[in-house]
């Protein structure tokens, strides 16, 4: 365990660091906060993955993750008017650009399977995506309608 | 340590991302929508074209998966405290985040006629049950084996969400959110259907296109997503698959009619 949390931060310190980074090429956002702001996502991970870990319940480390998140930025918790203000410096497309670059590489694995499928998959693959893109739309338009919310 | 010390990926990563978002988004206009090109975009082609190039060991590639997942976990952080200033739209949103969730059986109506058509035997149950992502490909595994046409078809979907998934939604939901009727909202909620990659792509072409609402869209596309990674294995066992194992019998039986009558004619 001890190992896993020691490994966990320094995985995250270098994701951190080239997001961070990226923020600031990308968006001009260079600042303490900003450094703060990733230190306070790193914390949060850490703070989920530990709980999957230790609790032994079968839900994802991202289900206690955002929990986390809302909850220590809720105008009722202490000290969240600085978690809010510090991670807002860091842009969440800046997080994005990271992860699809590792996924990018690592992706790459599966290029030799992902040919061998052909045309005819690709269409239905096409199909299933599109399906329930456009059905969750729907349903999520008539809903919020119904409630007015747009 | 192995993975910390595979310095090499990290400065590759690192370039990649320095690079992509020096050159920043573009735009084209499809009639009255727009495709976006995001820095992600480019970093996810680049990545795969490295992946072939001596630059990237083999091991590295096993070794980026990690970061994926911890990235996506910082992601969901991020999403944690967008949300949490504005609980109150989050839960306001309640009933739609819940009900789109419906919306992944829409794929059943629309894909399995077309991968029957096709000419997919079986393998089609596999393909169109689900968006196919971790959970639902466990599910079939379980039921059907690996080796059987259910897993086969789970696995080629599975496939292409992996390589191709980011990309596909990432250019399809601000082209959609542009060129169709339905709010920008709405399609935050559908951002949510499958991995994280793709709720990231997708939510981010949204945000892009309409950067005045980018809270509101993270916040319900991250919503949605955990929703999903929560719900979407319990909908595909109880709804999703009986239903494309029903829906495929009755094709099948309407197909077996064809040819008899066609035989006797």
């Amino acid at each position: 365990m001890l190992k896993n949390i020691q490994e966990w931060i320094l995985l995250l310190a270098i994701f951190g660091l080239t997001a961070y980074l990226g923020n600031w090429i990308g968006y001009g956002m260079l600042s303490v906060d900003g450094l703060l702001g990733i230190f306070v996502l790193i914390l949060i991970s850490l703070a989920g993955l530990i709980l999957q870990k230790l609790i032994p319940v079968n839900i994802p480390s991202v289900g206690y993750i955002g929990i986390l998140g809302i909850l220590v930025s809720t105008p009722w918790f202490p000290g969240s008017e600085y978690v809010v203000e510090w991670t807002s410096n860091i842009q969440l497309l800046a997080l994005a650009t990271p992860i699809l670059a590792y996924a990018g590489i690592s992706i790459g694995r599966n290029w030799a399977d992902f040919v061998q499928l052909g045309w005819r998959s690709f269409v239905v693959a096409a199909c299933v995506f599109l399906g329930t893109f456009i059905g969750s739309a729907l349903i999520a338009e008539i809903i919020l309608r119904m409630q007015g919310i747009i | 340590m192995e993975l910390v010390k595979d310095w090499r990926l990290h400065a590759l990563v690192l370039l990649i991302v320095l690079l992509t978002e020096w050159v920043g988004t573009y735009e084209i206009g499809v009639g009255p929508g727009v495709i976006l090109f995001l820095p992600m975009f480019y970093a996810i082609i680049i990545g795969l074209i490295l992946y072939f190039t001596p630059l990237v060991k083999k091991a590295s590639a096993k070794n980026a998966e990690p970061f994926i997942v911890l990235g996506v976990t910082l992601l969901i952080a991020k999403i944690g405290v967008i949300i949490g200033p504005d609980i109150g739209t989050i839960i306001e949103a309640g009933p739609a985040l819940v009900l789109q969730e419906l919306g992944n059986l829409a794929t059943v109506f629309i894909a399995l006629p077309v991968a029957v058509l096709l000419g997919f035997k079986r393998e089609s149950i596999g393909m169109t049950h689900s968006i196919a992502r971790e959970p639902n490909v466990g599910l079939i595994i379980d039921k059907y084996s690996f080796n059987s046409p259910e897993g086969r078809g789970v696995m080629a979907i599975y496939i292409f969400g992996t390589v191709f998934g980011a990309v596909f939604f990432g250019l399809l939901s601000g082209l959609l959110a542009t060129i169709t009727p339905l709010n920008v909202l709405s399609f935050a909620m559908a951002s949510g259907v499958g991995s994280g990659s793709m709720m990231t792509a997708a939510s981010g072409s949204l945000i892009a296109a309409f950067p005045d609402l980018e809270n509101q869209i993270a916040a319900y596309a991250g919503a949605s997503n955990l929703l999903s990674l929560s719900t979407g294995m319990y909908l595909s066992i109880f709804v999703g698959l009986p239903l494309t194992e029903k829906l495929y019998r009755l094709m099948q039986r309407r197909r077996g009619d064809d040819a008899a009558q066609t035989k006797g004619e």
